[in-house]
């Protein structure tokens, strides 16, 4: 009885996250469409942003989303292009798309600690844009090479793989002007683009992905982002700003140390980070999460890619977690040492490990008298429903605000995929998850395959 | 063990319940806003000969009428933000025709009454509109809402619909107040509102200067965007001694983008000031201002803890002919750490632009450059010093 007991908490603590997010749902909708953002986005007063944008072999797909960059609707900000010592023609493709050139005597003005920079390209007739070649040291590190060169007081980290919505830095701007002194990050909501239409890095048409996997993704990052995250940013409990697309006051990241090379997981440690230094020098400060500002990024559409990308995951959670356990219920961390951290322990991390042993016991207990085999079908039941409750209710809150997925046939799709959820998917994300941990006791730290298609391809292909 | 069970049966029929009920209100939302949609479209199209209408009518003698016969709320909501829009783009006699177009429609008077709604959406709703329509006979009663208001999102968007539609600058100097009585150092985010009034810009912002509240004078020095406005330089000269900090610096910026004659005394206690920015917005003016005889100052300003100041003094030794050019070349070869890198780099920069000057008197000053140059470094115009220069650790940007 205690895997029901500990699935119904579970749920139950989803569900008041869930009902803070439907709390400030209709804030988010109003302020979205009663907030003119042209007059803004033509204003010099909006603070100026140096967009740092890592890249590792992203030959296909990376001028789309430079372009996609470099035509925001925002007054002042910068593009710096990290080329992490890709094998493949990255740099060479933005050297000769923007007709860059090797500058002389570049000026870095940080010093983070990174691997050797090979040199920086330029061509004044972009000059918003920067690109840093530099050896292999992973993402941390090309972000902490990015900071070096920054200009601007505000930085924002954006994957490669992703494209910006054209008003999507001026909306976390304008939530940024309302607080800047306790702001300190702010998270973008990150959206699957497979099977949306893409047109010069931008999405001019929204649909569901018609393969499988990213569907599933789909219906997983509007549940974490929508039914979680506006949740737990109201709660000031944010562990995680996407590493997709994120914003940050660069004195505080610089404050930290910038992000931690090495391991995966380095935007749930800049995050865990950022709140360690707020809350032990006492500063007032708040992580917030912007679900109007949209990034549409590639979602893995193969079961080995997506595999390593959750295995990596549930690494890099397991790694913070261990560096930051003296937060664990400790008072002085407030919500995240008493909520945040042992939330993410006990029913993130260790989740897996709770759902296996309760099934287990189960089956054994089943086994020792078949006539109470009902207690298996209620346990799968209670899983069943309250996980798809809690997808049920994410759904509402998309449609309540931001409707992207206009199709009444989308919203059939997306009830059906979240039912089928459970059926495999949401088991595989267990095994991926505890393969990552064993990864991380033998010390395994690879970053596996990731394998990119050109936006093109993409589109016919999802 | 039968308790347990029975407890987890309740926990199964609610979520089945709550399921049911979810998947029923998905349907009738999406169905709703579908429908919706597809309505104003069609409306769109309907009204579409009647836009072109009022359009072409705007700028003539003419004034627009509106479409005859009782609308519906839909109709009203479709035509109301076509007009909203275009208050936005047009000024003038244009805007006042639309103006007058949506009073006379009734548009202002029901969301007048909308601010007095039990539902927050729709209190919300129509301040935005009443803003968008410039509705001054709306801003005591959105004043009494933002008055009651938890500082939020929704309080930018009153403000907002208050800088839109006041006719007098106290109702814009209450708004602010109130704005900065929340303690966000939110100056920008006010100053972004405050440019959305329909009032004098220039006596607005000269009452603004001289009043008591620092935080005010703060948001007004913000609003003139690094460009001071001749009418408020005498202003923004008193403010050159101000106490704050933040407002010195910010005074300090405009007051020499206005190219005032500065004393030489004046300069010093500037390029002295324990501000940086005050430093930084100094050095930055003395190049434009051509003030030659602030060579020696911006040559000891080269080692400047801050990066600003620096780059700045740089920047203007470049623009002081001969002779501060010189003084570069010559931090650039006796000088050490920080001073001398920020002095190469722009030395540098002025060097690649060979063959890019098309005017006669930007080549000779060139030339001249050149041989200064040449004359510290050798005449391998090339010479580079390291791939990447580290100018130090200041994050201060």
């Amino acid at each position: 009885m205690v895997a029901i007991y500990y699935v119904m908490a579970v749920s139950a603590l989803y569900f008041v996250i869930l009902l803070f997010s439907f709390r400030n749902i209709r804030d988010i909708f109003r302020r979205a469409n009663y907030s003119k953002y042209n007059t803004l986005s033509g204003s010099e007063l909006v603070p100026s942003v140096s967009l740092l944008v890592p890249a590792y072999n992203e030959e296909l797909t990376i001028a789309e989303n430079v372009r996609c960059l470099m035509t925001l609707n925002y007054p002042t900000y910068e593009v710096i292009v990290i080329n992490d010592g890709s094998s493949d023609d990255t740099l060479q493709v933005l050297i000769e798309e923007y007709g860059l050139t090797l500058l002389p005597n570049p000026e870095l003005r940080g010093n983070i600690h990174t691997h050797k920079m090979r040199g920086i390209y330029y061509n004044p007739q972009y000059p918003q844009l920067y690109v840093i070649d530099k050896e292999n040291g992973g993402k941390a590190d090309s972000l902490n090479a990015g900071i070096n060169l920054s200009r601007y007081p505000l930085i924002s980290s954006i994957d490669a793989d992703s494209l910006l919505e054209k008003d999507a830095l001026i909306r976390m701007a304008r939530m940024y002007m309302e607080n800047p002194e306790e702001t300190v990050a702010i998270g973008g909501d990150v959206r699957i683009a497979n099977g949306c239409v893409i047109e010069n890095g931008e999405v001019k048409d929204v649909s569901l992905p018609r393969r499988m996997w990213p569907m599933f993704q789909s219906i997983e990052y509007l549940k974490a982002f929508l039914g979680g995250r506006i949740g737990w940013s109201h709660l000031n409990g944010l562990i995680i700003v996407s590493g997709a697309f994120g914003m940050f006051r660069k004195d505080y990241v610089i404050a930290v140390g910038g992000y931690r090379g090495g391991y995966p997981g380095e935007d749930m440690n800049i995050i865990i980070k950022l709140h360690r230094y707020m809350l032990e020098n006492k500063i007032k400060y708040r992580v917030s999460f912007c679900p109007e500002a949209v990034c549409w990024t590639q979602a893995p559409d193969s079961y080995n890619i997506l595999s390593n990308q959750r295995k990596r995951w549930g690494r890099g959670n397991l790694k913070n977690m261990i560096e930051n356990r003296n937060m664990l219920f400790n008072p002085k961390y407030k919500v995240m040492g008493l909520l945040t951290m042992p939330y993410n322990v006990i029913f993130e991390a260790l989740n897996p490990y709770f759902r296996i042993t309760g099934l287990l016991a189960l089956l054994g207990y089943v086994m020792l008298d078949m006539t109470n085999w009902q207690v298996l079908v209620v346990f799968g039941l209670v899983n069943f429903l309250s996980g798809y409750l809690l997808s049920v209710g994410a759904l509402i809150l998309e449609e309540m605000a931001f409707r992207r997925y206009t199709k009444l046939s989308d919203l059939v799709k997306m009830l059906l995929f979240s039912a089928l959820k459970f059926v495999g998917y949401h088991q595989l994300g267990v095994l991926w998850r505890v393969q990552g941990h064993i990864q991380y006791m033998q010390n395994n730290n690879s970053w596996g395959t990731m394998t990119r298609q050109s936006w093109k391809d993409k589109n016919e292909a999802a | 063990m039968f308790s347990n069970l029975a407890m987890a049966y309740v926990f199964i029929y609610v979520c089945l319940g709550l399921i049911a009920a979810g998947i029923i209100l998905l349907f009738q939302m999406k169905i709703k806003h579908n429908a919706e949609q597809k309505e104003m479209e069609r409306l769109k199209k309907k009204y579409h000969d009647y836009f072109v209408y009022v359009q072409t009518h705007l700028h003539g003698d003419i004034t627009p009428e509106l479409p005859p016969g009782k609308l519906t709320p839909a109709e009203r909501r479709v035509i109301q933000a076509k007009f909203m829009e275009w208050i936005e783009q047009f000024k003038g006699d244009a805007r006042e025709k639309l103006l007058r177009l949506c009073r006379d429609a009734g548009f202002v008077e029901a969301d007048i009454r909308a601010l007095s709604s039990l539902r927050k959406d729709r209190r919300i709703e129509a301040a935005y509109r009443l803003g968008g329509m410039r509705a001054e006979e709306a801003v005591p009663q959105l004043q009494h809402m933002m008055n009651r208001m938890k500082y939020g999102p929704m309080t930018i968007i009153i403000a907002r619909a208050i800088a839109k539609s006041a006719v007098q600058s106290q109702q814009i100097r209450e708004m602010l107040s109130k704005l900065l009585s929340y303690d966000k150092a939110i100056h920008h985010m006010a100053a972004d509102i405050l440019l959305e009034t329909r009032l004098d810009s220039a006596s607005l912002m000269r009452k603004l200067l001289d009043d008591p509240d620092p935080g005010l004078v703060k948001v007004s020095l913000v609003a003139m965007w690094g460009q001071a406005i001749p009418a408020v330089v005498p202003a923004l000269g008193k403010l050159v001694g101000s106490e704050e900090k933040d407002v010195r610096a910010e005074a300090v910026k405009l007051y020499l983008s206005s190219n005032p004659a500065l004393k030489d005394d004046t300069i010093e206690e500037l390029m002295n000031d324990h501000a940086w920015e005050v430093r930084s917005a100094a050095a930055k003016a003395l190049g434009r201002l051509h003030a030659a005889g602030s060579i020696p100052l911006l040559a000891s300003a080269l080692k400047d803890d801050n990066w600003y100041v620096r780059n700045h003094s740089a920047e203007s030794l470049a623009m002081l002919g001969e002779q501060g050019f010189e003084t570069l070349c010559q931090a650039a070869l006796t000088g050490t750490g920080p001073a001398r890198e920020t002095a190469l780099y722009r030395i540098e920069r002025i060097m690649a632009k060979e063959g890019e000057h098309e005017q006669v008197e930007q080549m000779v000053a060139y030339n001249k450059r050149k041989l200064v140059y040449d004359r510290y470094f050798g005449v391998q115009p090339s010479k580079r010093i390291g791939t990447v220069a580290g100018v130090g650790g200041d994050y201060t940007a």
